[in-house]
């Protein structure tokens, strides 16, 4: 006879998984009122998505500081609630761009909203466990509703980009299954916590080398695939360009947060094992990828593609504060990504308010640098908000992403790496050359007259929008203090 | 008014906000009426100065970032006051004398940005504010040239931007390595420049920290071989960003060598003192050279302000009151000067659509008011004494003549070269026989003209003849952050070639 399995209900700690459960339900809760009335307008999903992540916002928002949870398997550490209110509070940014003036088809469809509260559940699941197996569930769920989020935009590259971005995947969550594995036959589990420890006492036997490389090797490889670092960013680009303005924003953003806190969780492992080559190798991706993207956006003809190009090139600035391993680095990836995702979101937004059902500048492009030409003639406001974005993203003083910036700078200087941040500063100075290049178009030049207005999408929740991302931008100084400390409690607490 | 720095800052950048609102046709009045109370204003600050009183003064400090030591902290002393009064004389004559006609809105409002960032620079007094001000001085700039200029101007303005942006980024990192050692050393964060004065650093990291500074102070000023932005810039840019851009911004490169390079790396300025005065000698004569083999009157101008910067680099590393004290002075000098000669260039411009002295010859006759007005400044420009721009080149050069007499000589070969080229320019345009035709109807200075360079005239030649109420307030700051540099000096060989003059008991207290 086999004993019944008794478990207490006390002992899952069910709270842990209350901000998921809100999205998954919510999500569940769009599909029925689907079910029951077809023919509600998209304002309503629109409303009824960001009441549903608002919600998510406030379980996020009450959970206890480094509670584990559900068998064990959740922990809401610093890291996690960090990132996940990160994740909600670019969702909420995201979500009213779907009421553009214009029809696009992809959010007359309830399913769109149902996929993306099923995907920011996935990233949470993904950034609030350390157990392997729920870290590769959450990734998978999260991804596969991004796929179709893409495709959803019903044209051809759209499908090629959510294929590519799909093919990618699949091989990068390949990498990870394998990576586990591995890390598996050396632990005898897939608990980093318990990981590490198993580790540490078997790390000096010479016999294990291999395997510990390998397996870090296997887990860096899919975590590439993830964050677009050279050389497995290559997909970035077209899918970016494939998929709808806003959700490229949205995607330079949100999987790379979660796809950190992974990182954090799992590299920091191994270099708190004394594993050197792990953070060598993050090193030399990191500074390879900021060089290589931002060399490869200055050739860029078209805003959206440099803009993709430019957002490698932040991921890989980023990526070199998580080899620094101390705390500053680790607050400094966040306090970055809260940083860069007004910015970054509000420029892909400035390109969704100009974006037309056929291409009208360039047979190839949807926005050619021609488009934005004498911007400030035709929307003066919009080319100005413009310009004070690309600022942002170049890291001049005093708008927001410089913040994040120098705070990584000082990290490196900090880590006693002063040849990194001198690194980091000429790639800033590389990259400002393609963001002048916008402003240049927009205020330099004579717009191209024979094509009509450029704010062809433009509507009030998209201004509301951008409006907000341009005060984040700007006043940014005012709440920097309040966010590092926060930022770097949170991280603390965690103990990274 | 305690918080008078705070109010010269943001006064411009409010009334650059506002300014979107003013109707295009009353937008050139506002911006005089606005620069013209922010000059009032710090002639306040001016009058309200202690100048007996070497130390900070006007003092404003609150943090901003605690957590990372950043605060907003101003404070002025005799350096940058007078700094502060010339920005904000040069941009009241900037505008009063702006010829453009189109987007003069637009230009009235980032000139108000730019008086902002300006200001902000020459007054702060924490790192990072003085980097954001410094760099987003680019900005406006940026416009001003990319917008009104020539035919190449999108390139003359971009390779102005990156060029500087690059230089900065560098000096970033510097900035962030002094806090660095800051905490390892007090356990707490601060980017406060007195805080970092404290610090006494080995002399490898004033090495390494005076390269950093140096690369972001150098190409500002711009020192030779950093130079080649500069001539594109004034070549492309509009008069009034000429005017701006060689009164004002050049300042920021030089003013940030005596405000952070010389009293926070002592050893390392004084190891460095060759290096840069072969650097600075290299410019003064080299390009003095190239100024003479010009054809184009402003490219001409270009480069003597660039050949004056030398004289500014020289005494700075002079390392005595004279030659620093000079060196200052000889900022203000060369903001005055070549600020109004650009707008000279500006004049003729405007009426003949060309630069190009082989158009011209003759002009004495036709324009009598603007040839004797561009006489004066020439004069001053090539240092004739009694003018504004004998007072520092003289000082300065007694200054360096206590560290090597035989660069002081060839230093000295300036002013001889400075007058080959200048009197030439005036010969050629302004002597001699009208050839062309066009010439002969020109108008003399309007009203509006000559009215824009009256006071600057008047302060050539006050200056020139009495510079005292100018020199003391900068002499006893420069006393006193000599005395400190020495005690600060670590190697004995710095302590030797630092001349401590005899600094009244008050000033020391001061510091």
């Amino acid at each position: 006879m086999f004993e019944p399995i008794k478990v207490s209900l006390e002992s899952l700690n069910l709270v842990t998984l209350a901000p998921m459960l809100a999205a998954v339900a919510g999500g569940l809760l769009i599909l029925v009122i689907d079910l029951i009335n077809g023919k509600l307008h998209k304002s309503f999903y629109v409303m009824l998505t960001m009441l549903i992540l608002f919600i998510d916002l406030g379980a996020t928002l009450g959970l206890t500081l480094n509670e584990r949870g559900f068998f064990n398997v959740m922990l809401e550490d610093g890291v996690a609630i960090v990132s996940q209110l990160l994740i909600i509070v670019a969702s909420m940014l995201f979500t009213p761009l779907a009421l553009t003036s214009k029809r696009f088809h992809e959010y007359s469809y309830p399913e769109f909203f149902a996929l993306f509260l099923f995907m920011v559940a996935g990233f949470q699941f993904m950034v609030a466990s350390d157990n392997l197996i729920l870290v590769f569930v959450g990734l998978e769920t999260a991804s596969l509703s991004l796929y179709t989020l893409i495709a959803l935009h019903n044209r051809s590259n759209s499908y090629e980009a959510a294929v590519k971005y799909f093919t990618m995947g699949a091989l990068a969550a390949g990498f990870f299954a394998m990576g586990s594995a591995v890390l598996y036959a050396l632990t005898g589990t897939i608990e980093l916590a318990q990981a590490a420890e198993v580790l540490a006492s078997r790390i000096d036997n010479n016999a294990l080398v291999l395997t510990v490389l390998g397996s870090s090797v296997l887990l860096m490889v899919a975590m590439a695939f993830k964050l677009s670092l050279f050389p497995f960013h290559t997909w970035a680009p077209d899918v970016y360009e494939g998929a709808s303005a806003p959700l490229a924003g949205y995607m330079a953003i949100v999987p790379k947060i979660a796809a950190f806190a992974v990182s954090i969780r799992i590299f920091g492992m191994y270099i708190d094992l004394g594993v050197e080559w792990v953070r060598e190798m993050i090193l030399l991706l990191a500074v390879v990828t900021m060089t290589i993207a931002n060399l490869m956006a200055l050739v860029q003809e078209d805003v959206k593609r440099m803009l993709a190009y430019s957002s490698i090139s932040h991921a890989g600035f980023i990526m070199a504060a998580l080899a620094l391993d101390t705390t500053e680095g680790a607050a400094g990836i966040f306090l970055y990504y809260a940083l860069f995702m007004f910015t970054n979101l509000g420029a892909f937004a400035m390109l969704w308010i100009s974006r037309h059902k056929v291409r009208r500048f360039n047979a190839r492009f949807d926005h050619p640098y021609e488009k934005f030409a004498g911007l400030i003639h035709i929307m003066p406001m919009g080319a100005v908000i413009m310009a004070l974005f690309m600022l942002s993203l170049a890291g001049v003083p005093p708008f927001s992403v410089f913040w994040g910036k120098i705070y990584i700078m000082q990290a490196a200087v900090n880590a006693g790496l002063v040849w990194l941040a001198i690194v980091m500063g000429l790639n800033s100075a590389i990259s400002a050359y393609y963001y002048l290049k916008l402003i240049v178009y927009m205020f330099l030049k004579e717009p191209v007259k024979d094509v009509d207005t450029v704010y062809y999408n433009l509507s009030k929740p998209l201004m509301a929008v951008i409006g907000l991302a341009a005060v984040a931008t700007v006043g940014a100084v005012f709440y920097v203090e309040p966010l590092i400390s926060y930022v770097y409690f949170m991280i603390s607490a965690s103990g990274y | 008014m305690d918080n008078i720095l705070s109010v010269l800052v943001f006064l411009p950048a409010l009334a650059g906000l506002l300014g979107f609102v003013v109707n295009k046709e009353s937008a050139r009045a506002y911006g005089i009426t606005v620069a013209a109370i922010e000059f009032l204003l710090s002639l306040w600050l001016w009058v309200s100065f202690d100048t007996n009183n070497a130390g900070m003064q006007f003092v404003e400090l609150i943090p901003l970032i605690p957590d990372f030591g950043v605060s907003y902290y101003l404070g002025v002393d005799g350096i940058s006051l007078f700094l502060v009064v010339m920005t904000t004389l040069m941009t009241l004559i900037g505008i009063a004398s702006m010829s453009i006609t189109e987007n003069v809105k637009n230009m009235v409002v980032t000139l108000l940005f730019l008086e902002m960032t300006m200001v902000g620079v020459f007054v702060a007094l924490d790192a990072i504010v003085f980097y954001l001000f410094w760099e987003l001085s680019l900005v406006p700039m940026l416009y001003i040239v990319g917008a009104w200029g020539g035919p190449l101007r999108v390139y003359a303005a971009i390779k102005f931007f990156l060029y500087t942006f690059m230089g900065s980024l560098v000096m970033l990192v510097g900035m962030l390595f002094v806090a660095y050692i800051y905490h390892n050393v007090t356990g707490v964060w601060s980017f406060a420049i007195t805080d970092w004065y404290a610090l006494v650093l080995p002399i490898d990291y004033q090495l390494w920290l005076f390269a950093a500074f140096f690369l972001g102070f150098a190409i500002k000023v711009p020192m030779f071989p950093f130079h080649t932005w500069l001539p594109y810039a004034h070549g492309q840019a509009p008069t009034i960003g000429s005017v701006i851009l060689a009164a004002v911004l050049l300042k920021m490169g030089t003013y940030g060598f005596v405000r952070f390079s010389l009293p926070m790396f002592p050893d390392a300025s004084v190891m460095m003192i060759t290096p840069i005065a072969v650097l600075s000698i290299i410019m003064v004569i080299y390009t003095a050279m190239v100024a003479y083999a010009q054809k184009d009157m402003k490219q001409v101008i270009a480069y003597s302000s660039v050949s004056h910067m030398g004289i500014i680099m020289i005494g700075m590393f002079a390392m005595n009151a004279e030659g620093i004290s000079g060196s200052v002075f000889q900022m203000l000098s060369h903001g005055i000067v070549s600020g109004a000669l650009f707008m000279l260039v500006g004049v003729i411009y405007d009426r003949r659509h060309t630069k190009l002295m082989s158009e011209f010859g003759g002009l004495a006759a036709i324009m009598p008011k603007y040839a004797l007005i561009f006489g004066i400044m020439l004069m001053a420009s090539v240092g004739l004494p009694l003018t504004i721009g004998f007072v520092g080149e003289f000082l300065v050069l007694v200054g360096f003549y206590e560290v090597s007499p035989v660069m002081t000589i060839l230093a000295g070969t300036s002013i001889i070269v400075g007058a080959v080229y200048m009197l030439s320019v005036y010969k050629k345009s302004f002597f001699g026989p009208v050839t062309k035709e066009e010439n002969k109807t020109l108008k003399d200075l309007t009203p509006k003209e000559l009215w824009s360079f009256i006071p600057l005239v008047a302060i050539v030649v006050w200056l020139g003849v009495y510079p005292k109420p100018v020199l003391q307030p900068i002499d006893n700051s420069v006393k006193a952050m000599l005395a400190f540099m020495d005690e600060k000096a670590i190697t004995q060989e710095a302590k030797d070639i630092i001349k401590v003059p005899h600094v009244s008991a008050h000033a020391r207290e001061v510091k």
